[in-house]
């Protein structure tokens, strides 16, 4: 089984070490494979007044993530974040950027501004953290009300910072709960390869 | 089987002098084994307030008897680290490996006669305490 989360809620997690002791706190997400996946976090210390860390977490190192903590083995498993960043931005342009940035539909039509990224952690640990879909505040004349709402992502995608595309055929699969977008996510990704 | 707060207050009888050392006043647990490694007590009348488990003779229901005044001693680094406020089991928060609370350490099951721990109680049942990784200042970890 694995778990959605959102980004928003991913950031301030602690980090805890498998001595129970949470040594550090998300700061930000730091995504690798063109926005696709997790690819770390950058950190700050615990308490209200600490400040950045100069290490990060690379996602290898993360023994779990879930709604209450990101969990490492040690502290052996922070590494410097200029050498993890370096990484990140050879791997492709960062997701970070997608905040802000109109989802187009390939025929054309804008449905909304993306406010939040969700993502999808395999269980078991050791596995990916999967950008699965973008929590959206619509576009007036998408015709979908004010209400926020999740559209599922396709395995790959193309974004630039400005613009995310999307298939047309997102538009069938948007939600408006987390609880169900787990398999809206997974009939979506299910009727591309069907067309293919 | 025997719950901490079960044995809290106990008396810890010397069986030399027939005379109480000290009453239970706390539990000094060792995760990685994962069980007790010492009782601290209260009311001693010696200079230290750690028991450390080998020196008990029996861990009874009414009673844990020791050979004399002696078996209490002062905490040694290893004892003192384990009994520091950031490694009590009781009232931590329990997170899994998968970054999931579970709840918080209600009471903990042992095995009054090797001092081994059998089941940490939280508000929704008992975990198994094989699972226990480490007890820090922000939670005990268990295995999800």
């Amino acid at each position: 089984m694995s778990i959605l989360l959102r980004s928003s809620e991913i950031n301030k997690l602690p980090v805890v070490t498998f001595a129970g002791e949470d040594i550090a706190q998300v700061k930000d997400i730091m995504y690798a494979a063109h926005g696709g996946q997790v690819g770390g976090f950058t950190l700050n210390g615990r308490g209200l007044f600490a400040g950045p860390l100069k290490t990060a977490l690379p996602w290898e190192s993360v023994v779990g993530l879930g709604p209450d903590a990101v969990v490492i083995r040690d502290e052996d498993a922070l590494t410097p974040t200029e050498s993890l960043l370096a990484a990140m931005q050879s791997s492709g342009p960062a997701a970070g950027d997608i905040l802000g940035s109109q989802v187009l539909t390939d025929d054309g039509a804008a449905l909304g501004v993306v406010v939040d990224v969700v993502i999808e952690v395999a269980d078991g640990g050791g596995g990916q953290a999967d950008v699965v879909g973008y929590e959206i505040d619509p576009a007036e004349g998408a015709g979908r009300g004010t209400n926020r709402m999740l559209i599922p992502l396709p395995d790959t995608m193309s974004a630039s910072g400005e613009y995310l595309m999307v298939p047309a055929a997102a538009r069938e699969f948007v939600t408006d709960d987390l609880a169900g977008f787990g398999a809206a996510v997974d009939d979506f990704r299910a009727h591309l390869r069907g067309q293919r | 089987m025997m719950l901490f707060s079960e044995a809290l207050g106990r008396a810890v009888v010397s069986t030399d002098t027939a005379s109480t050392v000290g009453k239970i006043s706390d539990y000094v647990v060792d995760p990685r084994l994962p069980g007790i490694v010492a009782l601290i007590l209260s009311k001693t009348s010696s200079q230290g307030n750690a028991l450390p488990w080998p020196n008990i003779i029996a861990f009874g229901v009414d009673a844990v008897t020791v050979p004399s005044a002696a078996a209490v001693v002062e905490p040694d680094p290893y004892l003192a680290e384990l009994a520091g406020k950031p490694h009590t089991l009781l009232h931590k928060r329990v997170l899994t490996t998968s970054g999931v609370l579970l709840g918080t350490v209600l009471d903990a099951d042992f095995d009054p006669a090797i001092g081994r721990l059998a089941a940490l109680l939280l508000e929704q049942g008992p975990i198994d305490a094989a699972r226990l990784l480490g007890v820090g200042s922000y939670a005990a970890m268990v295995r999800a």
